[in-house]
Order: C-alpha cells, then sequence, then structure tokens
C-alpha cells in the first residue's frame, strides 16, 4: 500500500527544504534589487514568535498566526526598509544585523513573555492539526493504508509543497513583470533607474518589505513544523545559513535559490559526518564562490542555454555558447 | 562607586576602540567591511590562553605570538578572500562583505572544533591583582589594558601622521590609482594594512581575555559587532571617530549595567546604530559623501 511508500524522516526532510526554499527567496528578492539583507533571521523570528505566542497563549488558529505572524514581519520590513534606504550597501547590511541581534536580544530578555532562552515548545503542530480536523469529518488516516504519524508528516509536506509552488509562480511572474524590471534596472544603477522614470524609493522598499514578509512567513511555519522555537533558531549564522543558500545556488534567478536551498539541506543529511563541518564549508564556499562565479552556480546564462538545448533544441545544441 | 564605574567604562572603552580601529584602516584604505576582523581578534585572544594557560608561559609571549598569528592570518585574509576579487572587475561591491562574512563564519567554527566551545581562561599572573586609592578599587589589570591601548593609539597616529609609510598609507587610502601613479606601492599598502589591522586586532584580542578572563570562540562575533557598531558610529574611516566611539560605548555599557539593565547591554550597540544612521548617517567625525 501506500503506506510503504511514506518514510517520515524523509517527508521530514524534505519539509525543512521547502521552508529553506521560501527563505533563500527571501534574500533572492532583496538581492533582486541590489540590497544585502542580513536581517533574515531577525524577520524569521518576528514570524515564528508571534504565531507562537498567539496560538499557545489565546487559542488562536494556526492560519489566523501564520498570518499574523507574516504581517507582523512585513509592517517591520516596512519600518526598517524605509530609513535603510539612506544607506548604501554596507550599512543596510549592517544596519539588519543589528536588527537582528536586537529581536534575539529582546527576545531572549523578555522572559515572562518568551520564556527567554528556553524557548517556547508546544506549539499547534501542522500536521496534526490537519489530521484533527479531518477527524472531525469522521476520516481515518488507516483507509489510505497511512498510520497517523505518515499522514501527519505528508501532510505538512503536501501544504508546504502547495506554498512553495505558488511563491515560486509568483516570483517567476514577477521577474518579467514592471516591478521585476524595475527592480533589475535600480540593481543595475541607482541613477540610471531614476533618470528612466522609476521610483527608486518605492521599488527599494517593496523589495526589503517582500523579503521580510517571506521570511517572516518562512519563520512562522517552521514554528507549526517544529513545534518548538528558541532564540538559538534565529541566531546570525542562520541568517548567514540563508545567505549561503541564495548566494551558492545562483543570487540572480528564482531557481538559483531553489537549488541552493535544496542541495545544501541535503548534503549534510547524506554526509553525516560532514554536519559538523557544515558552518566551515559554508564559509568556504562563500569565499570561493565571490572570487570564481560572484553570481552562483545557476545564472542567467545558465538557463537560457538549457532553455535553447531542450525547448528549440534540434540541432543548435551543438552551437552553444562556450562559457 | 562612580569612580570604579568611570574606571569599568574607560577600559572597555579603549578596547572597543582597538578593536574599531582594525575596522577602520580597512575600511578607510579598500572601502570595504572586513566581516572577518572579529574572528582574528577572537583567534588572538585564544593565543592568550594558549601560552597561558595551556604552556604556561609568560604574558609577553603571548602579546608576540598573538601579533604573529594575527599577522598572518591577516596576509591570508587580504591574499585569498579579498585579492581575488579585485582582479575580477564584474563582482559587485557585496562581493567583499559576503567574502569576508565567509572567512569569520569558518574561522569561528574552526575555533569551535580545535579549541572547544564553553569559557576559555587568560592567566594573567601578578597582573591579577587590585589596591585602593581611598574608596576606590582599582584592579591591575585594568590600568595594563587602558594604559597599553593608549600606547598603540598613539602610537599609530604618529605612525599615520609622521612617518613615510604612514604618509603611504593615507595617500592610498585617499586615491588608490593617484598614489599609484605617484610612486607608492599600493599592493604592498593594501597587505600591510589588513595585517596591521589584524595585529591591533589580536592584541585587542588578548586585553579582552584579561578583563573579561574568558575567551570563547563566540566572543569575535559579539566584539566584532559592537566594532562595526562604533565606526558607524565615529564615522567609516576615521581613526577619531573610531576611538571617542569606542569610548562612548564602552561608558554607556557601563551605564546600562550599573542601573541594572545588564541584559540589554549588547544592543546598544545596534539601538545606537540605528539612532545615528537616521540622525546623521556619515557618522560624528565622517566626511559626508556625495
Amino acid at each position: 500500500m501506500l503506506g510503504e511508500f511514506i518514510n517520515p524522516y524523509y517527508l521530514q526532510v524534505a519539509s525543512f527544504i521547502l521552508i529553506n526554499i521560501i527563505l533563500a527567496l527571501s534574500i533572492y528578492i532583496t538581492l533582486a534589487s541590489g540590497q544585502l539583507s542580513l536581517g533574515s533571521a531577525g524577520f524569521m523570528a518576528i514570524g515564528a514568535y508571534t504565531t507562537a505566542l498567539l496560538t499557545t497563549n489565546f487559542e488562536v488558529s494556526i492560519i489566523v498566526g501564520i498570518i499574523a505572524g507574516t504581517l507582523l514581519a512585513g509592517i517591520l520590513g516596512i519600518i526598517i526598509g524605509i530609513p535603510s534606504l539612506r544607506l548604501t550597501g554596507v550599512f543596510l547590511a549592517i544596519a539588519t544585523l543589528g536588527f537582528g541581534e536586537i529581536v534575539r536580544v529582546v527576545l531572549i530578555n523578555t522572559e515572562e513573555i518568551t520564556r527567554g532562552a528556553i524557548g517556547i515548545s508546544g506549539i499547534p503542530q501542522l500536521g496534526k492539526e490537519i489530521l484533527t480536523f479531518f477527524e472531525g469529518f469522521g476520516f481515518d488516516p488507516n483507509n489510505l493504508g497511512l498510520t497517523p504519524n505518515q499522514f501527519v508528516f505528508s501532510a505538512i509536506f503536501l501544504v508546504l509543497l502547495i506554498i512553495d509552488i505558488l511563491l515560486i509562480w509568483f516570483f517567476l511572474r514577477q521577474k518579467n513583470s514592471r516591478v521585476g524590471r524595475a527592480y533589475s534596472a535600480i540593481n543595475m544603477d541607482e541613477d540610471a533607474a531614476a533618470t528612466m522614470g522609476i521610483n527608486v524609493t518605492y521599488y527599494k522598499v517593496l523589495s526589503f518589505t517582500q523579503g521580510a514578509i517571506l521570511a517572516g512567513f518562512a519563520g512562522a511555519l517552521y514554528a507549526h513544523v517544529l513545534s518548538y522555537i528558541s532564540p538559538a533558531d534565529f541566531s546570525y549564522h542562520k541568517a548567514v545559513e540563508i545567505l549561503v543558500f541564495s548566494v551558492f545556488g545562483g543570487s540572480e534567478v528564482v531557481v538559483g535559490a531553489i537549488f541552493g536551498a535544496s542541495f545544501l539541506t541535503l548534503l549534510p543529511e547524506i554526509l553525516r559526518s560532514i554536519s559538523d563541518y557544515r558552518f566551515m564549508i559554508y564559509g568556504v564556499l562563500l569565499v570561493v564562490m565571490m572570487a570564481y562565479r560572484p553570481q552562483g552556480i545557476i545564472d542567467e546564462r545558465m538557463l537560457r542555454w538549457v532553455k535553447k538545448r531542450f525547448k528549440g533544441g534540434k540541432k543548435d545544441g551543438t552551437k552553444r555558447e562556450e562559457n | 562607586m562612580f569612580l570604579e564605574q568611570l574606571i569599568n567604562g574607560l577600559t572597555t572603552g579603549s578596547i572597543y576602540a582597538m578593536v574599531a580601529l582594525g575596522y577602520t584602516l580597512v575600511f578607510g584604505v579598500l572601502g570595504i567591511i572586513n566581516m572577518a576582523h572579529g574572528e582574528i581578534f577572537m583567534f588572538g585572544a585564544f593565543m592568550g590562553v594558549v601560552i597561558t594557560t595551556t604552556f604556561g608561559l609568560p604574558l609577553w609571549l603571548a602579546f608576540l605570538v598573538a601579533a604573529i598569528v594575527t599577522g598572518i592570518m591577516g596576509y591570508l585574509l587580504e591574499l585569498l578572500a579579498l585579492r581575488p576579487l579585485r582582479k575580477s572587475s564584474e563582482s559587485s561591491h557585496l562581493a567583499p562583505l559576503i567574502s569576508t562574512i565567509g572567512v569569520s563564519i569558518f574561522l569561528e567554527n574552526a575555533a569551535d572544533q580545535y579549541f572547544g566551545s564553553g569559557n576559555h581562561p587568560v592567566e594573567s599572573g601578578w597582573l591579577d591583582t587590585s589596591f585602593t586609592i581611598g574608596s576606590v578599587t582599582i584592579y591591575t589589570v585594568q590600568l595594563v589594558i587602558f594604559f597599553i591601548a593608549i600606547a598603540l593609539m598613539i602610537g599609530l597616529s604618529y605612525w599615520l601622521l609622521k612617518t613615510k609609510g604612514g604618509k603611504a598609507l593615507r595617500a592610498t587610502a585617499e586615491d588608490l590609482d593617484t598614489a599609484s601613479l605617484l610612486g607608492v606601492n599600493t599592493k604592498r599598502m593594501i597587505t600591510a594594512t589588513v595585517v596591521l589591522a589584524s595585529v591591533i586586532g589580536g592584541i585587542a584580542g588578548i586585553l579582552v581575555g584579561m578583563a573579561f578572563s574568558s575567551v570563547n570562540p563566540q566572543m569575535g562575533l559579539a566584539i566584532g559587532l559592537k566594532g562595526l557598531a562604533i565606526i558607524i558610529l565615529g564615522g567609516m574611516g576615521s581613526v577619531k571617530g573610531a576611538v571617542v566611539g569606542g569610548m562612548i560605548l564602552g561608558l554607556s555599557e557601563t551605564v546600562i549595567v550599573a542601573i541594572g539593565l545588564s541584559g540589554y547591554r549588547d544592543a546598544i550597540a545596534f539601538v545606537m546604530i540605528i539612532i545615528i544612521l537616521l540622525l546623521r548617517p556619515q557618522g560624528l567625525f565622517g566626511k559626508k559623501t556625495a
């Protein structure tokens, strides 16, 4: 039956990949307009803690909690984004890094609300809630040949998969829209973009806020998938990890974020022995990528080549560009 | 009480100022933020632990070893993480930032693997005494830290302002191409700057180890972030700004601890960054850029 093919461990790894893809997209979208944000872990924490506190203390439903967390991250994104516009790349990175650290310090110190460094446990788990919801209609996972546990993990995976597909579709569409083109114009040359009549301020805040919303959303999902969060989950290391996903995979294209997040989440799972050295490898990766391939593994040129090869590829596959 | 707090604040402040000097020197010459500076500083502190506690050797040797090791690290940083970026013309202005973040995360986790996480003590030997003047207790180690920091800063200012090498460095910072045309070996100046900044950072590392008598792999990040806050406060690339900013941060942290909010001590630096970026983005002593 179906049950024999479903392994909760694989599904959990797959779910983490899907969450990490959302995080990598949040870096992709801010970098699209030439801004480097190191605050993604901070926005993630805002999303996660908002929904965790709402659902554990006030019996709010998961959906409302996630929406609230995402919105709050977005609002903070605007608040941080507008003043940060006065800053060029390097300053923005430090200001956002500072924001992330402030969030972490506040979370550790407001013990009566957030339970400090211990973190919040017993957050309603997304899969279990879905199971109880369906059980309300007299549904039994055994009818599908699944144990409740298998059903829980499959449900999380499917929900995240649908969310990811929608997000990826949205950002692929956005890339070739008015907004996406404004982003790349600003990325290439801000002054030239302004001369062409692009409202640089508006689009930079928009791109920064989109990144904050995505990070907050991913954080909220993370809280309901793991059902336990603590400030240590949202440290500077997390921000760097998210940055590596995007920079390694390819920061110019949506596919790069997907590839980077999937590959780098899978790597320590497959090669258990390297998981202790994970961050050392990330460090070396960042240095090597910047020196030899700053745009990441997958770039636009590669995508064009692949497209040519498989779409119109009858004979012209042979006269490909030399990289 | 007040005097003791003032001394505490000035000691911490002088260490912060030294860390900030490393950032400001590199920014002044290369126009980049060296995110790995905090970790080089942390390695300096660990040299103090290894020499004094593990091998039981005298403290002055620790300073020497730390200066040499961090100097070599600075050279390697320039060679491996910064120089390749200057060669490729297409890399963006974010490339050095990301590249040095890579070095920092590598060094932090390397230290965690080889020195072990958790706190390591630095033995400061006979310096670990205190004396009392009136009602004020002064720790010898605080005085030593303060005087080493001041001596280094005076030495650095003298070198920058009065010697040929310092002049070449300032010329390189002013305009790389022009300095190069006028016969300054800018390539060597850049390497020298990164090495010098790293050595200052390494010595600051031992001083911090002595001041708080604990060293851990995460301290590079914590102190490095404060150094960044200080150069934003004082003005990027300004030596005076680094010193004044360091003192301001050291004193304000002492005040926060004294009024009983010690948990928020580490957040002040960032609140300060955000305020200064809003009110005076170029910093206290910075030059306004177009």
